[in-house]
């Protein structure tokens, strides 16, 4: 693996190796954390408990994840504005994001082994120094409204503290101590599923090493919360037709590198003067648009574009942008989608190396 | 002759240096530290397993 300087050419090498890359990094923390997480395995139920159960008309879901298109298509209000009757399920990162918008989740799926996450969920003793050390959550490009931190943590803390009971979650077993005692102590209605690690037909697969320790089932959670939620939408609820919104995969043209998720990691790894060779632009036909992606979210679209195949349900892309897009994804608005319209795909991408950080 | 120094003995040193040597091993190349700092950084959230959905059970479960 060599440190390249053209444009893209570092993150077009990395893909091939991002699931061995990720096992690397997080594969110990989740099986510690599913270990630790057997002692409370009790509190919740299993996911097979979720298996086919309707919510609202049980004719379809929208998935509602973080993505910077959130602020600029609004689909909390859409689904409220057009009466959708369908389920709504959220990553746990858009949770703020719906209850601030006055829309709560049916179902809300979290994902992530580290700990960190837990501010998704409310911090009750978040401090002056974390919000100071930690930028992670006011940096990059998402909702606007959690980058004034102390504000939204408090609203987060009040809207849990109401309606976090009512709200189910499929909780990964290898999520961290500190998003499991904030998941109990909201009450929420909690169900267990284990992410698949490996191939659990493996030889020595942690897949199967998860489920013999705690017998919860095994789901392909396609590399990021937002393609677990579609999972859930689609193979655990069943539904017909599913919509997808905040599922970016990418950033916006014009968008400074220090506002995308993996910047320091990224500037750490190949400084400053060769960001550009991890990042590649994407032109998206359906909305004539240009974004850039990074390794790790053009690893999440080509798991997708995969996953997408073997769906049993009919899926809509309605982010309104990004780079998810390909066979088997039809593009939509979300007004069209809860009126039951949508176009079938016809156009294929282009694909270009680098970023732009120039004004769109 | 008994008391005659060893060739052996001579070539394996007969002094303490001020300072400790050590000698770095070369057989890391920037290729590898490069690949090292990757594994440390990147990745994604949670696994992706190819051509497959929800297990829901293991065949072999009794």
């Amino acid at each position: 693996m060599n440190k390249p300087n053209e444009p893209g050419e570092l993150g077009l090498s990395l893909l091939p190796r991002m699931n061995e890359l990720t096992l690397a990094r997080f594969g110990e923390l989740a099986m510690t954390n599913a270990r630790r997480n057997l002692a409370v395995a009790c509190r919740g139920k299993s996911l097979t408990d979720l298996r086919g159960l309707q919510i609202g008309d049980g004719k379809s879901a929208v998935v509602v994840a973080a993505g910077p298109s959130v602020k600029r298509h609004d689909p909390a209000r859409v689904i409220q504005d057009f009466g959708y009757t369908g389920a709504v399920v959220a990553t746990e990162s858009a949770m703020h994001y719906c209850l601030r918008g006055g829309l709560v989740p049916d179902l809300v799926v979290s994902v992530d082994p580290q700990p960190a996450i837990a501010r998704w969920f409310g911090d009750p003793s978040l401090s002056d120094e974390e919000i100071q050390n930690n930028d992670y959550f006011r940096r990059q490009d998402l909702d606007d409204a959690f980058a004034d931190e102390r504000r939204a943590n408090d609203a987060l803390l009040r809207a849990l503290k109401a309606h976090g009971p009512q709200i189910r979650i499929a909780l990964s077993t290898t999520a961290s101590a500190q998003v499991v005692q904030r998941v109990l102590d909201l009450g929420m209605d909690l169900y267990w599923w284990n992410p698949m690690l490996d191939d659990p037909e493996g030889e020595g697969s942690l897949t199967a090493e998860l489920y013999a320790l705690n017998g919860f089932p095994c789901v392909n959670a396609g590399g990021n919360v937002g393609s677990a939620s579609w999972m859930m939408a689609d193979a655990v609820l069943g539904v017909p037709q599913v919509a997808i919104t905040g599922m970016d995969f990418g950033y916006y043209d014009g968008t400074p590198l220090e506002r995308t998720q993996y910047y320091y990691a990224a500037r750490d790894l190949v400084g400053e003067e060769h960001l550009e060779s991890l990042f590649m632009r994407i032109h998206n036909p359906h909305e004539d648009a240009w974004f850039f992606t990074d390794p790790a979210y053009r690893w999440y679209r080509e798991a997708f574009l995969e996953m997408v195949q073997d769906a049993q349900a009919t899926t809509h892309n309605c982010t309104g942008g990004g780079i998810l897009f390909g066979e088997g994804i039809r593009w939509s608005t979300l007004q069209d989608f809860i009126r039951g319209i949508s176009r079938p795909l016809t156009r294929e991408p282009e694909v270009q190396r680098g970023a732009s950080t120039a004004s769109p | 002759m008994s008391n005659a120094l060893k060739g052996s003995d001579v070539l394996k040193g007969n002094f303490t240096p001020k300072k400790s040597v050590t000698t770095e091993l070369q057989d890391e190349t920037d290729e590898d530290r490069f690949e090292k700092e990757a594994l440390k950084r990147l990745g994604g959230s949670v696994c992706f397993v190819s051509k497959k959905k929800v297990m829901w059970e293991r065949k072999d479960a009794p």
